[in-house]
């Protein structure tokens, strides 16, 4: 356990929550809110975001700085990871015109439950008013209705690591 | 004080910028696009604890054995100071307790199966991961759906 990086993966979050609150910045609420009241604002801020990192880590890449390859998942290996030797997954170095390879590669059950739990998490967060940050933010203004999401947040640790990994694990 | 709201965009720009940069100056991998996300962190947390505390042996990623990630209690720590310092705080009743429970009961299940709160799933996409990029259409066709919802309810309910 190190101790300065602990600390620096705390200041990122202080400076990280000092900024969402006061820029009221949220991931799901720019799309509805452009969805319903054709406010642009939040959906730019997610988009700048995305720009940014994109722009960043197309850089590093080619500087050879950061570490060339996708996001790994924890411990647990998605299959095509290991039989496309990690690049396979990069949308950058995918080949995804010309051939059925780049495209065979990914589709895998992965793929599917990816987008069924982004589906979930989009449906969710639309009727309880945020997404996970922003409901960081909130109970940090005095809202209780975020209180208990965030018991329900902690509480649910447990009981997936009690009860339910062993199920999902089979999914992958 | 007088207010000082910041533009959403610039929270993009700095957000964007501090999370590349940390990585690459830190070292904050395996695994990459790990430095902020809020599920991730707080499992990563709260089975640190549990294992240091029952001895138990459940999962935490490669990064968590060498950092304590307390990202989750530090957002709502930097967020509580901003609304102190611009006097934003005031207590607002509950108006759903259940629905917001079991929201995050299941938001956290997901976010534990597709590896990433909405944050983290952006900024995967940022990376270039096909796999976030899925799940950000996903989130996009859930907004889409839930809104259609919504309006349907308000339709139903002011109607008459």
């Amino acid at each position: 356990m190190k101790v300065y990086l602990s600390i620096v993966i705390g200041l990122i979050g202080i400076i990280v929550g000092f900024l969402a609150q006061r820029s009221r910045m949220c991931f799901v609420a720019g799309f509805r809110d452009y969805l319903l009241v054709r406010d642009r604002e939040l959906l730019l801020g997610l988009f700048t975001f995305l720009v940014t990192i994109w722009m960043l880590t197309s850089i590093m890449y080619s500087m050879n700085i950061l570490k060339k390859g996708i996001p790994e998942y924890g411990d647990i290996v998605v299959r095509s990871q290991v039989e496309m030797e990690i690049s396979g997954m990069n949308i950058r170095h995918l080949k995804l015109f010309g051939g059925l390879s780049g495209v065979s590669s990914i589709m895998n059950k992965f793929l599917i439950i990816s987008l069924g739990g982004g589906w979930l998490m989009g449906i969710l967060s639309t009727f309880v008013g945020g997404c996970v940050l922003r409901q960081h933010v909130l109970i940090a203004q005095g809202n209780i209705d975020s209180l208990y999401y965030i018991i329900g947040f902690y509480c649910a640790v447990f009981v997936y690591y009690n009860f339910l990994s062993r199920f999902v694990v089979n999914l992958y | 004080m007088r207010r000082w709201y910041l533009k959403p965009w610039l929270f993009g720009i700095i957000a964007g910028g501090m999370f590349v940069f940390a990585e690459v100056i830190f070292n904050l991998y395996p695994p990459t696009a790990y430095t902020f996300c809020l599920t991730c962190h707080t499992r990563d947390f709260v089975n640190t604890i549990v294992n240091l505390l029952f001895n138990t042996n459940y999962q935490i990623t490669f990064l968590a054995r060498r950092v304590l990630m307390t990202t989750s209690l530090c957002v709502m720590v930097g967020a509580f100071i901003a609304a102190r310092v611009f006097n934003e705080f005031r207590f607002k009743k509950s108006t759903n307790p259940i629905l917001s429970f079991l929201t995050g009961f299941i938001i956290m299940f997901t976010g534990i199966v597709i590896f990433g709160c909405p944050t983290r799933i952006v900024i995967r996409s940022g990376y270039g991961d096909v796999y976030g990029i899925v799940a950000l259409i996903g989130i996009f066709i859930g907004i889409l759906n839930g809104t259609t919802i919504l309006k349907l309810i308000s339709r139903v309910k002011y109607s008459d």
